[in-house]
């Protein structure tokens, strides 16, 4: 390409293109782009196709895109339900839950708190959402608060 | 139909959904390997049809994936691609689709006498 224009037209173009891609058909792109513009084509109209190429290029969807897309949704599918226990969870809900049993009867609501009161009752949520660092002691905390 | 997968290349038409541009490389590598710019001369000499290099590329990536296809050593800033035994079959098995889709079309036309 003589033209330098024409060149970091087409340069920029192929500059879209995910690395990868670069580095495979990178040097050859240019050549080829080359010899065209040499043969009579216009660098726009090969800089927008290389354009249009590089946009399919990224949209394409590749196996281990598809993996961490799925690992996404898992993670914000964890993050919501986390986020709900909490919310149930919280002590200031428990309280309300529990008030209007102990107004009827203190017997009957403290065998009631004590059958919830089960450490084994709130272990399932950590262990669901170990993952998530600190929010399954927050949880279990919560939950043990509103139990007993 | 799937695309990829080897067992399905034996006798199934896999160049079905490929687009015009596979076939057309495809066709163009038959009588030997090319680079890009030969592919590109060959394919608007033969059907008439300019290929963007965007669009070559696009599909040289999708034939190599699908193992229809092979590049070979670059030659200088070349690469020059060829076809695999695969891509020879599937090529052969898409244009026996189209004789057979062109032959009824063809009859149908005589049949009604358009």
């Amino acid at each position: 390409m003589d033209d330098p224009r024409a060149t970091r037209l087409v340069e920029r173009a192929l500059r879209c293109y995910p690395a990868r891609w670069r580095r495979r058909h990178g040097d050859e792109a240019a050549e080829l782009a080359a010899l065209l513009i040499r043969d009579g084509a216009s660098a726009g109209s090969i800089a927008l196709s290389y354009l249009a190429g590089a946009v399919r290029e990224w949209l394409r969807p590749r196996p281990g895109r598809r993996l961490s897309t799925a690992a996404c949704a898992l993670l914000i599918a964890a993050c919501s339900l986390s986020v709900s226990v909490v919310l149930v969870a919280s002590p200031a809900s428990a309280r309300a839950a529990l008030t209007p049993t102990r107004a009827r009867g203190a017997g009957s609501s403290q065998v009631r708190g004590q059958a919830h009161c089960r450490v084994g009752a709130a272990a399932p949520v950590p262990g669901l959402i170990r993952a998530m660092g600190q929010l399954p002691a927050i949880i279990w905390e919560a939950g043990h608060d509103r139990s007993c | 139909m799937r695309v990829s997968g080897r067992d399905d290349r034996a006798g199934r038409d896999v160049l079905r959904r490929v687009g015009e541009a596979s076939v057309l490389i495809l066709i163009s590598l038959a009588d030997g390997p090319k680079h890009g710019y030969a592919l590109i001369q060959d394919i608007k000499e033969l059907a008439d049809v300019e290929l963007g290099p965007g669009t070559l590329y696009g599909a040289l990536d999708r034939l190599e994936r699908l193992d229809l296809i092979e590049s070979l050593p670059a030659d200088d800033r070349r690469r020059p691609y060829r076809i695999t035994a695969p891509g020879a079959a599937a090529l052969r098995a898409h244009l026996d689709s189209l004789e057979r889709v062109s032959a009824a079309g063809r009859l149908r036309l005589r049949l009604g006498g358009v």
